[in-house]
């Protein structure tokens, strides 16, 4: 029973944490997009306000920059459980154009955090990011609060 | 006290710590640390062709990818000597208006969230999205477009795609002084942004600021007057204030929004048939060119012996908006509620500033001046 309630309440708000560790903006404003009439990321009963302290999801967008080494493993643990990370963009999955030679990139983000889901593109569409953010966040964070117990 | 805000903040979109120096609610001054974005962008470019360059320039900012990758082809197309087609060019206006008024509706809309003001936030965002259709329509991307090339544009734009602009631009200017003038004459956020974090002329002058931050403080000067394209082939006026405070500095975004309006039905009107790409040989050489982003001033300075990049320097406009912002306008602010909406009304980008950190030996950070960040070439 208190599952249950639990389950349901978790997946009706879903608080999320925007970080950019690296990147060059493109993604953030992709999600910046997704708070606008069209996409209406609040009808979901997901809300971005950027506080870890009490974010489900956090989104990590960007290669993983020299000052972010420390600093986002201190912010995930900062998180509560349940959570799930999903990295939007090439950035954290491989680093894209800008791990090569001479850069100051340590892709990817899952060598130093966890990831549940990634989201390839450059920047990826704001529908891809809703979808993926609702195929992975609800009954993820379900599971994980489960698992926990 | 000492106010610590960010890396990661509730007002923050990106990642930039501000330092704020409290007594009290009121801000006495202000401090900003960088840093968090730093790729190395500069240093991944050289040694590379200008194909694989103009990847790179676009991805160094990504609100205004597009004026990268623009005066990144200009430099080369100088250092040859040579111009894109009269059809490109009138291409290139185009998106770069489109451009230029997704990013300033974009950056109000991050001052109204910033002071609370969720209803225009809300309105900024809404008659922000069809223009970012438009720059899909007409590039085949939302944000990294991938449209210049040294010599012109990539694609032709089809008749039936600049007229469907033509009737999103028109909507947009039917709907847009309803929502200008909840602002500008709305009690409530109008007088909220009001004689809060002004700056002088002279400071702007002595801090470098650009663009609509330095315009809304009395500084007249708009790159677009020196563009051969818009000097020659279209009629526009510069915006600008003398108030220097949050209040101007939106009002000058939202006027240059009309302004860029009437560009771009100036440019869908009188478009040339013609070539949009031309063959241009690149010899070796080294060219510095000017282009007025949404934010400001961006410069390339470019060396190349003919194939490759031998050295780059890019500098943009946010690292002397923040700069100015932390110095001027954040002193004696009355509360820090005050002081993050002045943060967001310069429009800070800083993906855009995060390219140059010096090291020494150690590899330990040093100091970091902003104001003298352009690392001149020989």
């Amino acid at each position: 029973m208190l599952d249950t309630l639990k389950d349901v309440v978790r997946k009706s708000s879903i608080h999320v944490c925007l970080i950019n560790t690296g990147g060059c903006n493109g993604c953030d404003i992709e999600v910046v997009a997704l708070l606008s009439p069209r996409y209406d990321l609040e009808q979901y009963g997901i809300y971005v306000h950027n506080n870890p302290r009490e974010a489900d999801v956090i989104l990590v967008t960007g290669a993983m920059s020299e000052q972010w080494k420390k600093n986002l493993q201190r912010i995930y643990a900062k998180a509560p459980e349940p959570k799930i990370v999903v990295a939007i963009g090439n950035c954290p999955l491989t680093g894209d154009v800008f791990n090569q030679e001479g850069c100051k990139i340590y892709a990817p983000v899952s060598d130093f955090i966890p990831v549940d889901a990634e989201i390839p593109g450059c920047p990826p569409r704001p529908s891809e990011i809703l979808a993926a953010i609702l195929a992975v966040g609800p009954d993820a964070l379900a599971a994980k609060g489960r698992q926990k117990q | 006290m000492i106010l610590p805000i960010g890396p990661i903040h509730p007002a923050l979109k990106e990642p930039v710590r501000l330092k704020l120096k409290t007594r009290g609610e009121k801000v006495i001054s202000a401090e900003i640390d960088y840093g968090y974005v730093h790729r190395g962008i500069e240093k991944v470019m050289e040694g590379k062709t200008w194909q694989k360059g103009i990847f790179l320039s676009e991805r160094v900012c990504g609100i205004c990818s597009y004026i990268h990758t623009q005066t990144f082809a200009e430099t080369f197309e100088k250092i040859a000597g040579e111009r894109a087609p009269l059809r490109a060019q009138y291409l290139r206006v185009l998106t770069n208006e489109l451009d230029r008024i997704q990013s300033h509706l974009l950056a109000n809309s991050t001052y109204f969230k910033a002071v609370e003001h969720e209803t225009l936030f809300m309105y900024m965002l809404y008659l922000r999205e069809p223009v970012m259709d438009a720059i899909e329509l007409l590039t085949g991307n939302r944000v990294n477009m991938g449209w210049n090339v040294v010599g012109g544009v990539k694609m032709d734009a089809k008749e039936t795609h600049l007229n469907q602009i033509k009737e999103i631009i028109t909507k947009l200017e039917s709907e847009y002084g309803r929502y200008v003038s909840m602002y500008e004459e709305g009690p409530l956020v109008g007088l909220r942004s009001k004689d809060v974090g002004k700056m002088s002329r002279d400071d702007a002058i002595t801090g470098r600021a650009v663009g609509p931050i330095g315009r809304a403080s009395g500084l007249k000067h708009d790159l677009r007057e020196d563009h051969h394209t818009y000097q020659d082939h279209f009629d526009w006026k510069v915006i600008w204030r003398k108030d220097g405070d949050n209040f101007a500095r939106n009002m000058n975004r939202f006027d240059e929004v009309r302004e860029s309006i009437k560009l771009i039905k100036q440019v869908i009107e009188n478009i040339p048939e013609g070539p949009v790409r031309e063959k241009i040989n690149i010899p070796a050489g080294y060219a510095e060119w000017r282009n007025e982003a949404p934010r400001g001033e961006v410069t390339y300075m470019i060396e190349t012996n003919g194939n490759l990049i031998n050295n780059i320097s890019i500098r943009t406009p946010s690292i002397m908006n923040i700069d100015v912002c932390a110095k001027y306008m954040l002193n004696d602010v009355a509360t820090v509620a005050d002081a993050v909406a002045t943060y967001a009304s310069v429009d800070p980008c800083v993906a855009c500033t995060e390219r140059v950190v010096i090291m020494d030996e150690s590899g330990e950070k040093k100091e970091f001046d902003g104001l003298h960040t352009v690392k001149y070439l020989k």
